[in-house]
């Protein structure tokens, strides 16, 4: 179906240029909270963009329905938009034809996962939390993705994705805590494992005591890095950059991070979701941002790429190398700190300085001597990602945190928490 | 439309004990200009169905873009399968909906210009006199203006029987000046957070007029000073500015499903939990939050929620006692309410509708008081305009705010421009340390577009107001 939309697009279009993407969706979302389903969803989406350009003229236009009629209407209202649009100075041609790399987004066992299974899933980490005299929420999901692009100079691009995800917070008492799993492969999903993990973490959470925010030593687990990271890579636009509104301005090629912090988007780890192409039809490719604490590069639109002389690229995965240090050793490396299991609602409070607020969330461990002593209620941070990175004492193996992040627990000294809150 | 009453016929006829659907139809035009280049301009039109089955004490919700009896019909079996697979789950722990009766009424956003029937043409020559007059301002490096312009047309039915026709649009000007230096970067924004209403509330806020203010008050900004270490201090803070805080601290600790658990995996729960009904002190005695589902232009006034419960108005706080929640048909009965507020909202017709923020405002002082006259009879404090930085934890107790314009207040005047200020505080302090409000003269609504939530994540809209307000001895100081 998709190439028949193209071809009546190619047939029909009147502009100079033109991009198509068509996305297919297909979820199956099980949502439960308090050892009950409250939600359960399912159905398919099919999204279809085009932009258009005449000259230096462009619009866009969306529909999510493939009738000849629809798709007229797509081509009539990007034409209608692009040919009264003044002439934009930044404008750049479609993507042309390019070479993109294989991957293995999908995996069978997740395209053949049953919704029976999915709810058996679910009943069965209500029965462990029922077992444990407490109460579970969480999210069980499927997704398929079929996307195709096209466009006039010749790009053509498909890929086909898929992901499993299975969350759970357990609450008993006062103690919330969560695990949550990511992946595009069903078949790596242990929930045996998982659960197991999430018992741990609520036993060790049993004895909370007060504790006044400080600058303190962090162990921070790779979900919680990922969180604080999302964040700092969001500031690193090199258009940004370049204009002198972030606090990567002028630090390309410098060693502007951490030493011991290396940052990458990676093809040869098969684990990740990698997309082929990005928004802008640029082809993946091995990408090293950070070595070794020296800014490499800096994810660049086909815009400003062409004005400074660069090659495009973006973020499609995160893969940041890790050490060999276990948490117990890292527990030794400092004489007390805070274990970090989440971040929660990291907002950017200064761009141009690259600081960030956030919380703590499910669950924080304080230890002293190498051992763990008992959990603290939540602080508050305000934490400037790339200035923690220098504070690196030691790094984990890193794991897969999600479907598109290889992460390692990091023992970071001095992480500014300045406020608490009452649990 | 033929659809509705085929899909509840199938659902009753397959055995649900409630059904309904929403076709839903939503239509969406953005532009974007950057320092003089349009960046993206684009209509979109996204049209389908979610057919919701209640069975044994739980939900099933299937969605469709196909329009055809086949399609419709698989839908309304899809749904039921998944309601039939969700009950076995919920056999000791059912949910109830509470009772409604049945509605046929139809709502329209009032409006004397429809901004999708004003050429784009129109709008794009406003935008770029606006982005002009930002960039004649030497030093501001970056001239924003995005414009939205949603609209949705529903057609619901449910099997009590209301049949409903709604059509609700807003729109939402945003202005933004970036001024730049050596040393720093700053930013001053135009957000009113969007309206339900015409493009003639577009003209009227004269927007290059608007231009000159944002594009002086970035460059102030850039130049100003900072305050310090952190200290207690008096804060005077503007509707706009307000809107957020409230939002963040009171709209969403009184949303029932977080209250009940429900967003326990994402979103967080709730402090405000029901044995604090009719007897917390949530803020002083002058705070007094109403729930306003038929607040003329707000975000979240259109008829009737996506529960088919027509739009109402409470006290979500009364006297600075927290005294009821924002509910939907599935969460009443869990705390032994008697019916809905009507607050369950979905954002897409493949969004199965959850508990949303009402319009939630802060009423105006009772005593006459300007802005003017709050400010003089503040002897040193902060005065804090517009949306910042914002972060709360997921009980809604601990939270920090940043501005986009700040003022020291010294002597009873507006002593200097500062900025990077930041305030913490909690609940129940925050509401509980407010001293004086300006008088309904000063009142403000301000609407928020984005409020994002729920698994599968949502983006919902909603309305606040205030009048500008004083808070006593909170921790207000400067960022790193």
């Amino acid at each position: 179906m998709n190439k028949k939309i193209h071809e009546y697009i190619r047939e029909h279009i009147k502009a100079d240029d033109y991009t198509l993407g068509i996305y297919n969706n297909e979820s199956h979302e099980t949502r439960f909270a308090q050892n009950g389903v409250t939600q359960h969803i399912a159905g398919p989406k099919i999204e279809i963009n085009l932009k258009v350009s005449f000259g230096k003229r462009s619009g866009s236009s969306f529909t999510n329905q493939s009738d000849e009629t629809s798709l007229k209407k797509l081509i009539a209202d990007a034409e209608a938009i692009a040919q009264m649009a003044p002439e934009d100075p930044e404008h750049i041609p479609s993507a042309p034809a390019a070479d993109l790399p294989e991957v293995e987004n999908s995996s069978p066992a997740t395209l053949n996962l049953k919704p029976e299974e999915m709810v058996e899933i679910v009943q069965r980490s209500i029965d462990k939390a029922i077992a444990l005299d407490a109460t579970v929420s969480g999210m069980c999901e499927k997704h398929y993705h079929e996307e195709c692009d096209f466009s006039k100079n010749g790009f053509v691009g498909s890929d086909i994705s898929s992901s499993f995800g299975h969350s759970m917070t357990l609450k008993k008492g006062d103690v919330e805590t969560k695990v949550s799993f990511d992946a595009k492969d069903f078949a790596a999903f242990d929930l045996e494992r998982e659960f197991a993990q999430l018992s741990s973490q609520a036993t060790s959470l049993a004895d909370l005591r007060g504790f006044e925010p400080e600058k303190i030593a962090v162990i921070l687990r790779p979900h919680a890095l990922e969180e604080l990271f999302w964040f700092m890579m969001w500031g690193m636009n090199r258009r940004q950059a370049d204009e002198g509104f972030t606090a990567f301005s002028g630090q390309l090629g410098k060693e502007f991070l951490g030493k011991d912090f290396s940052l990458n988007s990676t093809l040869k780890r098969p684990e990740l979701l990698t997309r082929r192409y990005d928004r802008e039809k640029v082809p993946a490719s091995e990408t090293c941002w950070v070595e070794r604490g020296v800014l490499q590069n800096m994810p660049v639109n086909r815009q400003w790429a062409q004005k400074i002389g660069e090659t495009p690229k973006s973020f499609y995965n995160f893969y940041v190398p890790g050490g060999a240090a276990t948490e117990a050793e890292m527990m030794k490396m400092v004489p007390r700190g805070l274990i970090i299991n989440r971040f929660w609602y990291i907002r950017p409070v200064d761009m141009k300085v690259g600081e960030l607020t956030g919380m703590t969330r499910d669950g924080v461990l304080y230890f002293e001597n190498g051992e763990v002593k008992h959990a603290v209620n939540n602080l508050r941070f305000n934490e400037i990602p790339h200035e923690v990175t220098r504070r690196i004492l030691a790094l984990g193996p890193s794991i897969l945190a999600s479907s598109i992040s290889l992460l390692p627990t990091l023992l970071v000294e001095d992480f500014n928490f300045v406020d608490k809150t009452s649990f | 439309m033929k659809y509705l009453d085929l899909a509840m016929n199938a659902a009753e006829s397959l055995g649900a004990e409630y059904a309904d659907i929403r076709i839903q139809k939503t239509t969406d035009e953005t532009v974007f200009l950057q320092n003089l280049s349009l960046k993206h301009v684009e209509s979109s039109v996204l049209e389908g169905y979610g057919i919701r089955v209640f069975k044994d004490g739980a939900w099933g919700f299937a969605h469709n873009h196909v329009f055809s009896d086949e399609a419709v019909l698989a839908t309304v079996q899809k749904a039921f399968e998944i309601a039939t697979l969700s009950a076995k789950v919920n056999r000791k722990k059912k949910l109830r909906l509470s009772p409604e009766r049945s509605y046929i009424a139809s709502y329209r956003t009032l409006l004397q210009i429809d901004p999708f029937r004003v050429p784009i043409q129109e709008k794009v020559d406003l935008m770029l006199e606006v982005n002009r007059i930002l960039m004649a301002h030497e030093g501001i490096r970056r001239a924003v203006f995005y414009l939205i312009q949603h609209k949705d047309e529903k057609l619901f039915a449910s099997t009590l029987g209301t049949r409903l026709d709604i059509t609700h649009q807003f729109i939402d000007p945003v202005i933004t000046a970036t001024a730049v230096n050596d040393s720093d970067s700053q930013s001053r924004t135009f957000d009113e957070g969007g309206r339900a209403t015409g493009w003639e509330w577009v003209l009227s806020l004269d927007l290059p007029e608007k231009a000159k203010h944002i594009a002086e008050e970035a460059l102030m900004k850039l130049n100003a000073g900072t305050l310090g270490p952190e200290e207690r201090r008096t804060l005077i803070l503007d509707p706009n500015h307000l809107g957020l805080t409230m939002h963040e601290s009171v709209g969403h600790p009184t949303e029932l499903d977080r209250v009940l658990g429900w967003e326990a995996d994402y979103a967080g729960i709730s402090f405000a939990t029901p044995e604090k009904l009719k007897n917390y002190r949530y803020g002083s005695e002058i705070v007094n939050f109403v729930g306003d589902n038929t607040l003329a232009e707000g975000l979240a006034t259109m008829g009737f929620d996506d529960d088919g419960v027509p739009g109402q108005k409470w006290h979500i706080i009364k006297d600075g006692i927290l005294n009821e929640y924002g509910s939907t048909r599935d969460t009443a009965l869990e705390i032994g309410l008697e019916y809905s507020r009507g607050c369950n909202r979905a954002t897409y017709y493949y969004d199965q509708p959850i508990n949303r923020i009402p319009n939630l405002y802060l009423l105006p002082g009772t005593q006459p008081l300007t802005p003017g006259e709050l400010i003089a009879d503040t002897e040193e404090g902060v005065y804090i305009q517009g949306r910042g930085s914002f972060s709360i934890d997921q009980h809604r107790v601990n939270f920090q705010f940043g501005g986009d314009f700040f003022w020291e207040i010294k002597n009873g005047k507006l002593h200097r421009p500062l900025k990077k200020i930041l305030y913490r505080s909690n609940n129940p302090e925050f509401w509980n340390a407010c001293d004086a409000i300006c008088d309904d003269r000063y009142w403000r609504p301000f609407g928020v577009v984005n409020c994002g939530k729920g698994q599968p994540s949502q983006t919902a809209r909603m309305t606040h107001g205030a009048a500008p307000a004083r808070f006593r001895n909170i921790r207000v100081g400067g960022s790193q």
